[in-house]
């Protein structure tokens, strides 16, 4: 068995692209499925009843569904039912931001249930309005333990990305592939690209953990 | 817009057994990443020390690494360096283990971190050995807090499972990706794929919250 790395150092432009690509698509689905995700959060606990039924039932398909089946779903059934010719990155970005908002409207609506009531009841009672009394005392409180939650979520879709490599958008999964594919270097090219996932991704799990640590809310 | 669900009953045996495949390979890779995750929580626990950084290392790189790469990895690259090649179903059992027993292994952890030291402690001055203590005072406890945990991680499971397509595993994505290809109609496919693992994964999710709720009070302490 013969190993040639140099092939990894070869197409390094084409990984680096892929690589940027990675990471934008991971930061324009954030970008759109935090405030996707609080607006679906608060038509679940404040809306009228069928639009928050509406709501619940988005968040729960979603979560229910294997992201790969939604980025084939979305790759298919979106030009034919909007007819457009999406881009396969607009495909992708969208099943992704579809994904990650239903996760994050879970998030943000557990984070306002986990404040006790009476703390509102407690501030209200202090002459405070209610609107007052949610953003002043319940929702800093909330954020602070949204926050290491939201950065999970953050990790877990930078690897998720890696899916949206089905429908050939150019990121790093494809990016390797498609090296492999025309150089047959199958293990030095399929090592590389979990290797350079690990050096990105590791810190990032990290920093979850330090979050985790830091940001623990004591009632 | 016309749909003609027809595809689905003339394929019924091909989806069917796409179907099989993803609930064997889901039920399998569960168990056997269940088994390997209780073991590499326990070294982490209470193994030797220099095995504890090796553990760490392992469970954040599964972290930090898509299940997508450790699939294909596992069935591209691995058989060339071991010189044994596997066919995609136990490619996609392996590397699934290798990927969810991390997680798995986190969920015990924190279950048993969750048992105060004190009752250790208290088992061990009463007499037990460290090993009888953990068995019949942390675990138990331990366990039924895991629950909800595990619960979710099932169905990340069956989810994952989806992902295996990709090194051509026959499960149901494979299936349906074929089928909509093949007919045309990816509309009618993607639809009926998508009621097949609603109604796989929210018995699971449901089922599984109902249960915690009727042991829930086993693991206060």
């Amino acid at each position: 068995m013969t190993f040639d790395w140099s092939v990894v150092w070869q197409h390094r432009d084409a990984l680096a692209a892929g690589t940027v690509t990675t990471i934008l698509l991971t930061v324009a689905t954030m970008a759109i499925a935090v405030p996707c995700g609080i607006v679906v959060a608060i038509l679940r606990l404040y809306a009228w009843r069928p639009i928050a039924a509406l709501a619940t039932a988005y968040v729960e398909l979603f979560r229910n569904l294997p992201l790969i089946l939604v980025v084939y779903w979305a790759f298919y059934v979106l030009p034919i039912m909007t007819g457009l010719g999406l881009s396969p990155l607009v495909t992708g970005l969208a099943a992704l931001a579809l994904n990650v908002t239903a996760y994050n409207a879970e998030t943000f609506r557990a984070g306002i249930n986990s404040i006790r009531r009476g703390q509102l009841d407690a501030a209200m009672a202090l002459g405070m309005s209610r609107t007052q009394a949610l953003r002043r005392v319940v929702l800093p409180q909330a954020l602070r333990r949204i926050l290491p939650v939201l950065a999970s979520t953050w990790v877990s879709l930078f690897k998720d990305t890696s899916l949206v490599s089905v429908i050939a958008v150019t990121e790093l999964a494809y990016v390797a592939m498609q090296i492999r594919a025309q150089t047959f270097r199958v293990l030095e090219m399929l090592t590389a690209l979990a290797a350079i996932y690990w050096l990105l991704g590791y810190p990032q799990a990290k920093l979850v953990d330090w979050m985790q640590r830091r940001f623990v809310v004591t009632e | 817009m016309d749909f003609d669900f027809t595809v689905i009953t003339s394929h019924a045996r091909f989806l069917g057994s796409g179907i099989v495949t993803t609930l064997v390979l889901s039920v399998a890779s569960g168990i056997t990443s269940l088994a390997a995750g209780f073991v590499i929580a326990l070294l982490r626990l209470y193994g030797a020390r220099w095995l504890r950084p090796v553990v760490v290392l392992y469970i954040d790189s599964m972290r930090a690494i898509p299940v997508l790469v450790v699939l294909v990895w596992t069935f591209f690259a691995l058989p060339i360096l071991t010189g044994l090649t596997m066919p995609p179903f136990f490619a996609a059992l392996l590397g699934l283990t290798v990927h969810l027993a991390a997680y798995v292994a986190e969920i015990v952890r924190a279950g048993v971190e969750s048992v105060r030291p004190g009752q250790m402690r208290a088992a061990v001055a009463l007499g037990m050995s460290r090993a009888q203590a953990v068995r019949r005072i942390v675990m138990p406890q331990a366990l039924v807090r895991m629950l909800p945990a595990f619960g979710s991680l099932l169905s990340i499971t069956i989810k994952d499972t989806a992902i295996a397509s990709v090194i051509a595993v026959t499960e149901l994505m494979r299936q349906s990706e074929t089928l909509a290809g093949q007919s045309f109609q990816p509309i009618e496919v993607f639809s009926f794929a998508m009621l097949v693992y609603l109604v796989m994964l929210f018995p699971v999710t449901r089922g599984v919250d109902l249960f915690y709720r009727r042991v829930a009070h086993l693991g206060r302490s």
